[in-house]
């Protein structure tokens, strides 16, 4: 008896408590269920497991540049480089191989919740996404409970990512139909807090008309077209950065730093930048190797079990309606980030590190948001309200999960500091109900996000009898490609919930 | 027709190569079956898709205007799920280069 226990326990700690073994479970399960070919299958597995190792080696990588980055730029503004007590690696490695069931437990919800609800009209498909989203809010749970058992981590982390990737694509519905002008699709983004800002925000302050202050009508100089590179731009701002930083820092700092390197500091200084830069290309190649198996699998089997929902895509499918807005909103996001990446130095508070990634797309989101309702002043303050959440979602962030995965914090978009600040707070409020609490946290969540489903269920049938003629959700559907023509054009699938 | 790569190696491009350019993947992939065009379609980012050696690039028009002669054709998207819009721009592009 005690030896099936042995290794029954030995199977589960060895092979079910790895993120790679477990992300490759849930490929191979996606492939069978999509009946591919064995060649297929097989060759699918494996890549989505050495995905997760590639990914777990860029993370080395990164915070190898990130740790010399954060030393160096503290040292020459005289502050104490930000420390914790862990690093994503380790919490992968420990209470966060949870993660994988996370999500493909909270796919199932997902899915139950939009199959149940005809409100919730969208299946959430952006994967990594998906994937980081799920690291925050384990990572928010683990920070609490700190003895949580797997089961808990599992179920709990599932309902809750399950509600937000239901319930946020929903509000940012009536933004997105202004934007694209029909309602084929939704956004799937953690940005979207910044959208909401950025387009209800430019309305309220009356920044000026979508119409006559258009971003489109401007030109930017051609030059700063590198710069959505994301691989250019982060390797050259961390490069500069890092430079100016060496001159001031202390050189009993560089020196420990560069423990022993041969290089001269200014040298040391721009590899262990390229570093950064690299870190984040390999991790996000890791990433995008997993992805390649899995979102398939989620895309066929939501297609399958549910047809006529809408996917929920990433922001990148706004940015071809107005190219110019993203740009502007990328770069106001970037110049203000910067500028308090100064007042935080000059007041002493912390050493922000400049997230090019979430500059660009977060910037990109606002700036497209912006400009929808209010031109090109709405672009610029888009990627205002972008860079100030970043700014200060870093600093705050960083402290809250130094005992999990505090790297999230330097790379995460504005809706992982709001949702994983909202698990957190509920969790803390929470934590002297003992072990129950988690459970608490997350019924909650479920039972707030079925109220809501239940009232826009509600509107959206009294505004449907009163208008007969608006489109049924279930039979529209998204129009087969060939009755929906060339992108672009109007569509009459305006709905009748518009806000 | 004759000379057309077997299978047609085929790049779905994006900013960070994994969230828009994997469902364009998806749909470019239903396209070309629909076109009877055998074809291996990979998704990936701006700077990889440089250096990577493929006959036809499909993304958005803010990416691909930087990669005009990476490969012998170009397509531009403004929509990454809509078959019927994609098709219409694919179709010529592969006609044109006497692969359909």
């Amino acid at each position: 008896m005690d030896l099936v226990q042995d290794v029954l326990t030995g199977i589960a700690n060895n092979i079910f408590n790895q993120v790679p073994i477990l992300i490759g479970i849930i490929a191979l399960v996606g492939l069978l269920l999509q009946r591919k070919p064995v060649e297929t299958v097989v060759g699918g597995t494996l890549r989505a497991v050495v995905g997760v190792v590639i990914l777990t080696l860029g993370v080395d990588v990164f915070v190898g540049g990130l740790v010399a980055f954060q030393a160096i730029v503290s040292s020459a503004v005289g502050l104490e480089p930000p420390s914790a007590a862990s690093t994503l690696n380790d919490f992968l490695a420990g209470t966060g191989s949870a993660v994988p069931m996370i999500i493909a437990v909270g796919f199932v919800i997902h899915l139950l919740l939009v199959g149940v609800f005809p409100a919730a009209r969208y299946v959430y498909l952006t994967g990594h996404l998906m994937f980081w989203m799920s690291i925050v809010i384990g990572a928010s749970l683990a920070e609490v409970f700190t003895d949580i058992s797997r089961t808990t981590l599992i179920i709990a982390g599932a309902v809750i990512i399950a509600c937000y990737w239901t319930l946020q694509p929903l509000w940012t519905a009536p933004l997105m139909r202004r934007v694209t002008g029909h309602d084929q699709f939704g956004l799937g983004h953690t940005t979207s807090s910044v959208a909401l800002l950025a387009g209800y925000g430019s309305r309220a302050l009356r920044l000026g008309d979508a119409e006559k202050h258009d971003s489109e009508k401007l030109k930017l100089p051609r030059q700063l077209s590198f710069f959505k590179d994301i691989n250019v731009s982060t390797a050259l701002i961390i490069a500069v950065i890092m430079l100016v930083a060496i001159a001031f820092a202390d050189s009993a700092v560089v020196q420990e730093q560069m423990a022993d390197s041969e290089l001269l500091p200014w040298a040391w200084g721009l590899t262990q930048a390229l570093r950064f830069a690299a870190g984040i290309a390999i991790l996000l190649f890791g990433v995008r190797m997993f992805l390649a198996e899995i979102v398939p699998a989620f895309k066929g089997i939501s297609d399958k079990v549910l047809p006529g929902t809408r996917p929920a895509l990433d922001i990148p499918v706004v940015f071809p309606k107005a190219p110019t807005a993203v740009m502007i909103g990328f770069l106001s996001s970037t110049v203000v980030f910067l500028l308090l990446m100064g007042i935080f130095a000059a007041a002493g508070w912390f050493v922000l590190v400049p997230p090019m990634i979430m500059l660009f797309f977060g910037g990109g989101s606002g700036g497209v948001f912006g400009n929808a309702v209010a031109g090109w002043r709405g672009a610029v303050f888009g990627g205002l309200v972008n860079g100030v959440l970043l700014a200060f979602g870093q600093w705050i962030g960083w402290g809250l999960y130094g005992d999990t995965a505090p790297e999230i914090a330097t790379l995460a978009d504005p809706d992982w500091y709001a949702v994983g600040w909202l698990v957190l707070g509920a969790a803390q409020l929470l934590a002297p109900l003992g072990a129950a609490a988690a459970w608490v946290v997350a019924g909650a969540v479920l039972v707030l996000t079925v109220a809501v489903l239940l009232l826009l269920g509600r509107r959206a049938r009294r505004v449907d009898t009163d208008r007969p003629t608006s489109d049924e959700p279930d039979a529209a559907g998204r129009p087969t490609s060939g009755a929906a023509g060339t992108s672009g054009a109007p569509t009459t699938t305006t709905g009748g919930r518009d806000v | 027709m004759s000379d057309r790569p077997d299978p047609l190696k085929v790049l779905a491009v994006c900013g960070l190569g994994m969230g828009t350019s994997l469902i364009l993947r998806m749909t470019t992939e239903t396209v070309l079956a629909r076109l009877g065009v055998p074809a291996t379609v990979e998704n990936t980012d701006l700077s990889a898709a440089r250096s990577t050696q493929a006959d036809v690039i499909v993304g958005q028009g803010m990416h691909v205007d930087e990669l005009t002669g990476a490969a012998p054709v170009v397509v531009t998207v403004d929509d990454f799920i809509d078959e019927g819009a994609l098709e219409a721009r694919l179709r010529p592009a592969l006609e044109e280069a006497g692969w359909l």
